[in-house]
């Protein structure tokens, strides 16, 4: 497909953004080695994948695409790409300051990953205590395992006003 | 000098200023200035008629300062100076005020306030004037011999050059035989000569040059003189055998049962304890290397004492130096791989089928540790599939920031030596850009990506691991193909980084020359003197100054010895008239100015029981930190004077009277 | 003895029991003594998608909260500590950051503070209580069971930060197992990631990484596999047989162990004490070969 490069299309804002908030890295010197692609976890399963690739992207402005297609989500954090990157680029630094962004600009993350933001809002930990399954299928608890009961985090009630207001309206 | 007399002289430059300003009235204005005896105007100061006005005017009215306001001094000041030369005075009595560029161009549309700043300036001119001296150039003559550090390429192709132009040369090599790495490659980019096959002769040559005395195993412990007269203190290291007995039959070597890792090798084969670097080493002169030799390990053996025919064997050797008087020095001590282990990723040093290119030219060398096989380390196995991996190291903020300048050619002849010694072999290039500059690279990049089983791969590797049966495996994407690819190969070959010398550090002190961020010898400009250096009468040959091929090597050799044979064949050195000068009643010894010189001319010395700057006259390059910096004013520099500067200023923040 | 708070973060406490229950039990019996941190929460790390100053301030918090009691803080989680590592360093080299961190902090009475120790148990027990000290502990060695271990990516990395371990030559885990009696060894990408991370993007994908790990070190001949990492343990062991159904490879399937129920195996206590009933991989051939049985 023809992607047409006129300088009106061409978004900045991204780049911009996007080095602001992975300082003290630096995604403007990537001479696309592919090196983060060759160690990345997530491109060995999912071929679409390539953080050389959304570093491109970004870089030139034709971040549209990438953001709609939700692939940004699929990086395992594993912080590969960061550590062989020649040009301290470190794409992980640049995938988070995407995902970042997106939210900011109202796309949504998986729906898991919500989940979890919101029992950290209401109850300090990504989720409750749950009930765990033995090989024999035999159902154990913390109170079962004897071990203590879990409280709340302290001062929750502020945390959860900051936190709500740092995560937005999830 | 008595009472000041001062000429001006105001240039019209055809319209260039006389279309402006109105010269007249600049020169009437001078005219009534202190000290001034005479001010004129004329069409072009510059013109024969005009010079002539001013040598008469200097004779006629015994003119002491003159002033010449027409356009940059960069133009014009050394006809000027050569007016006051012919007159009789000395030329640094001149000031010049550049009334064309300053005033005229680039007022062109006020011209009542263009006359104004043109009043003003020669005003300045004129204060800064009365405080203007004689100043005196330093000569001193030069010894016409060099010193070359060094016996790779660039130190071959200098020395040779010095010599033939006449003149006498020292070549200090620090191992057993001159050569470098170019002795070490199997063949060169991009005609595959036989390396040693071109090396080798210029290596004969040297050793028989009537103009060159060669130390090897030898290296350069102390520097000190200037330009034109360097002192040099070489420590010439024990060989443990008399050089000037030895006939280099090689007898000893072939019988010492001693054997140690071979660094000619790159550590992959073995030498004896008694040892040449290599089979055409020049000087053919042996050394024992005392960490295995068994008299010195063990205190048994001496079977090459008792084999040698001429008894040049003597174990009581010890470190002998010899000072050498040069007048210039060429530096050319090359370079060395950056070392593989630190990119761990890649595992070098861990796994034993991941290798250096400079380890495959060993493996392609007839003389190698394979006879010119290429095999995997680990089993001597012929490898079915190489990878060799392009920027090892190199254009990497955690490791070498720079370009090695030759990995991408050398890759692209290492193929040819993996396809030459394994016809069936497959061959993965792992590049990131392929940077075939140099003349005939293009060429000899497009014969080998031709070739059958040659896969160039757009990408690079991120770790690389060992396999169970020691092959190696990776993962890489191509963004040719746009597909990461999974890879096993027998041998890992990589293109390593290039940096300084690990002892160049110490040497570069001695010499007291600048480096760039890599640590390579910085030159005095990057395009137009990129083999001298910011101290006079040393220049840079070669993999030195910043990581070269061959033929750019060779270049940068020839011009450094051209230059250096231009400035030996002047005779004498110059000091520059800027020259920094100590009021010595004034100077406190604090050092200050000595830590800022950029030229190390400072030194602290203790005289009649205190401590005074002195300063090197022809190391001096009148830059004007030191005087800058003294807080006493102690140290003044020619020509720009406090009391000059001071005047001058004052007179332009007063204004024009 | 080294007294430190036990910090579980979130997968632990709510799902990891066997990783809690085995800290719990070995780590004072090391000399290890735990300080309950209950009013510490998540680390934030999980949020860093969405607002990375979300994660930063939830770490940040714990950081000042571990100050406040002045105790070093012991994370059990590699994700943890890397947070807690990893916004301790950007807070002090970043003064702007640092003061809209305080200023949050404030409002909830909390003063920032990073000068707190961060512990992961790896270095904790290689680094403080040291390799001899277990050694002298162990009462049945695990001789002759080829261990291979599985730091998990947050153990190593990001190396610009202090790290638990080498980010290329992972060495301490191996000196561990090695002192408890047990074989160790070389397999291609032990630095690897478990794809835990994956998951709310893709549960198949996620597995497939997985797989191919498990795949990686059966290749070497281990005969289980150790972790210090409860999503690594999830992965490995909750997640081993959907794997080997994803990927439809029936050699898939190795025992799994949390360092702390080695250590614990290793230095006599029972398999309730090590909650190794709810390790889901088959560990009962290894179990045997120690002479333990899971009920018993």
């Amino acid at each position: 497909m023809l992607v047409s490069l006129e300088a009106k299309l061409i978004n900045r804002k991204y780049l911009d953004s996007v080095k602001e908030l992975v300082k003290p890295h630096t995604p403007q010197y990537c001479y696309q080695c592919a090196k983060c692609t060759s160690a990345c976890t997530a491109s060995k399963v999912i071929p679409e994948y390539k953080p050389h690739l959304i570093v491109a992207l970004t870089r030139m402005g034709l971040i549209k695409q990438l953001l709609d297609s939700g692939i940004i989500w699929a990086c395992t954090e594993c912080w590969k790409c960061g550590e062989y990157c020649p040009q301290n680029v470190a794409p992980v630094e640049v995938i988070i300051a995407l995902k970042n962004l997106a939210v900011a600009s109202g796309y949504r993350p998986p729906e898991d990953l919500i989940a979890m933001a919101r029992n950290v809002i209401e109850l300090g930990r990504i989720s409750p205590p749950i009930e765990v399954l033995s090989k024999e299928f035999e159902i154990y608890s913390r109170e079962s395992l004897n071990l203590p009961p879990l409280v709340r985090p302290y001062a929750h009630e502020s945390m959860r006003k900051t936190l709500k207001d740092l995560l937005g309206g999830l | 000098m008595g009472e000041v007399r001062i000429g001006v002289y105001i240039c019209h430059c055809g319209k260039n200023i006389g279309g402006v300003i109105n010269p007249s009235r600049v020169a009437e204005f001078a005219s009534k200035l202190p000290n001034v005896v005479v001010a004129r105007d004329y069409m072009y100061m510059c013109s024969s008629p005009g010079q002539m006005l001013i040598e008469e005017d200097i004779k006629r009215h015994n003119l002491n300062r003159v002033i010449v306001a027409a356009c940059s001094p960069r133009m014009h000041e050394p006809t000027f100076q050569g007016v006051l030369k012919k007159a009789g005075l000395n030329p640094w009595l001149l000031e010049m005020v550049n009334i064309r560029e300053h005033v005229t161009w680039v007022h062109e549309d006020v011209p009542d306030k263009a006359e104004e700043k043109a009043k003003e300036l020669v005003y300045a001119a004129v204060m800064r004037a009365q405080h203007l001296y004689e100043i005196t150039i330093h000569r001193l003559p030069v010894v016409k011999s060099a010193l070359v550090i060094g016996g790779g390429i660039a130190g071959i192709r200098a020395a040779l050059d010095l010599a033939n132009a006449g003149i006498k040369v020292y070549l200090v090599e620090k191992k057993q035989s001159i050569g470098g790495k170019m002795a070490q490659l199997d063949k060169t980019f991009p005609t595959l000569d036989c390396s040693k096959c071109i090396l080798t002769p210029l290596m004969v040559d040297v050793a028989r040059h009537p103009n060159i005395t060669i130390y090897a195993y030898s290296e350069v412990v102390d520097v000190s003189g200037s330009a034109g007269d360097f002192k040099v203190k070489v420590r010439l290291k024990p060989t443990y055998v008399d050089w000037s007995k030895c006939t280099g039959c090689g007898y000893c070597t072939e019988r010492c049962p001693a054997r140690a890792p071979r660094e000619f090798d790159e550590g992959l084969g073995t030498r004896k304890a008694i040892y040449f670097d290599f089979p055409q080493a020049v000087p053919r002169r042996p050394v024992i290397d005392p960490k295995y030799c068994l008299w010195f390990t063990k205190g048994i053996c001496r079977a090459c004492e008792k084999l040698c025919p001429v008894g040049a064997i003597d174990f009581n050797q010890k470190d002998r130096y010899i000072e050498l008087n040069v007048g210039a020095i060429i530096v050319a001590t090359g370079y060395e791989l950056y070392d593989m282990t630190k990119l761990r990723e890649y595992g070098y040093g861990k796994y034993k089928n991941v290798i250096t290119g400079l380890q495959l030219e060993r493996l392609s060398d007839a003389d190698g540790p394979t006879k010119g096989k290429i095999v995997r380390l680990s089993d001597g196995k012929e490898p079915e599939t190489v990878a060799i991996v392009l920027c090892a190291g190199s254009r990497d903020e955690k490791h070498v920031r720079y370009c090695c300048r030759f990995g991408c050619a050398a890759a692209i002849k290492h193929i040819y030596y993996v396809k030459h010694s394994v016809p069936e072999a497959k061959v993965f290039v792992l590049y990131t850009d392929i940077r075939a500059f140099g003349k005939g690279y293009e060429e000899f990049y497009q014969r080998l990506r031709g070739m059958d089983d040659v896969y160039f791969i757009r990408g690079r590797p991120a770790e690389i691991f060992e396999a169970k049966d020691g092959s190696l495996i990776f993962d890489v994407f191509d963004s040719n193909t746009g597909q990461l690819l999974s890879i096993k190969a027998d041998l890992v070959v990589l293109e390593s980084a290039v940096v300084p010398p690990k002892d160049w550090e110490s040497l570069r002190r001695m010499l007291k020359i600048s480096c760039d961020p890599g640590g390579f010898a910085l030159e005095l400009h990057p395009k137009l003197r990129p083999f001298e250096t910011t101290a006079d009468g040393i220049f840079l040959a070669g993999a030195i100054q910043g990581p070269k091929d061959i033929p750019d090597t060779v270049a940068h050799a020839a011009a450094a010895a051209a230059a250096a044979i231009g400035f030996l064949s002047k005779g004498e050195v110059e000091s520059t008239p800027y020259l920094a000068v100590v009021n010595e009643d004034l100077c406190s010894g604090c050092g200050l100015c000595a830590s800022v010189c950029p030229f190390d001319a400072i030194e602290i010395k203790e005289e009649g029981g205190r401590r005074i700057a002195k300063v090197n006259v022809i190391r001096c390059k009148g830059c004007g930190a030191c005087a800058a910096t003294c807080p006493s004013g102690a140290m003044q520099q020619n020509y720009f004077t406090d009391t000059q500067i001071v005047s001058e200023v004052s007179a332009l923040a007063g204004g024009a009277k | 003895m080294v007294k430190v708070l036990l910090y579980l973060g979130c997968t632990i406490p709510t799902k990891q029991y066997a990783y809690e229950i085995s800290a719990r039990n070995v780590l004072p019996r090391l000399g290890v003594e735990l300080v309950e941190f209950p009013e510490a929460g998540c680390c934030g790390f999980p949020l860093k998608g969405i607002n990375k100053n979300a994660w930063i301030y939830m770490s940040a918090r714990i950081l000042s909260l571990a100050s406040m009691r002045n105790l070093p803080i012991l994370a059990l989680c590699n994700g943890c500590d890397t947070s807690l590592r990893k916004i301790k360093t950007l807070l002090n080299e970043d003064e702007s950051l640092r003061k809209y961190m305080a200023k949050l902090l404030a409002n909830e009475g909390i003063e920032l503070h990073t000068d707190v120790e961060v512990y992961h148990v790896v270095d904790l027990l290689h680094d403080v209580v040291g390799v001899n000290k277990i050694k002298e502990l162990v009462k049945k060695p695990l001789t002759g069971i080829k261990i291979a271990s599985y730091p998990g990516c947050h153990l190593l990395r990001p190396s610009d930060i202090p790290r638990p371990e080498d980010s290329v030559d992972p060495r301490k885990f191996d000196n561990l197992l090695s002192a408890l009696g047990a074989s160790v060894g070389y397999y291609p990408d032990k630095g690897g990631c478990c794809g835990a991370t994956m998951l709310p993007y893709s549960a198949k994908y996620a597995l497939r990484v997985v797989a191919g790990k498990i795949k990686n070190i059966k290749e070497f001949n281990f005969d289980a596999v150790s972790t210090s990492c409860p999503y690594c343990m999830e992965m490995l062991d909750a997640k081993q047989d959907a794997a080997r159904s994803e990927v439809g490879d029936e050699s898939i399937s190795i025992p799994v162990f949390y360092l702390t129920q080695l250590i614990g195996l290793a230095i006599g206590l029972s398999p309730k004490e090590l909650g190794l009933s709810l390790n889901l991989s088959p560990v009962e051939g290894v179990l045997e070969k120690l002479g333990v049985s899971l009920s018993g």
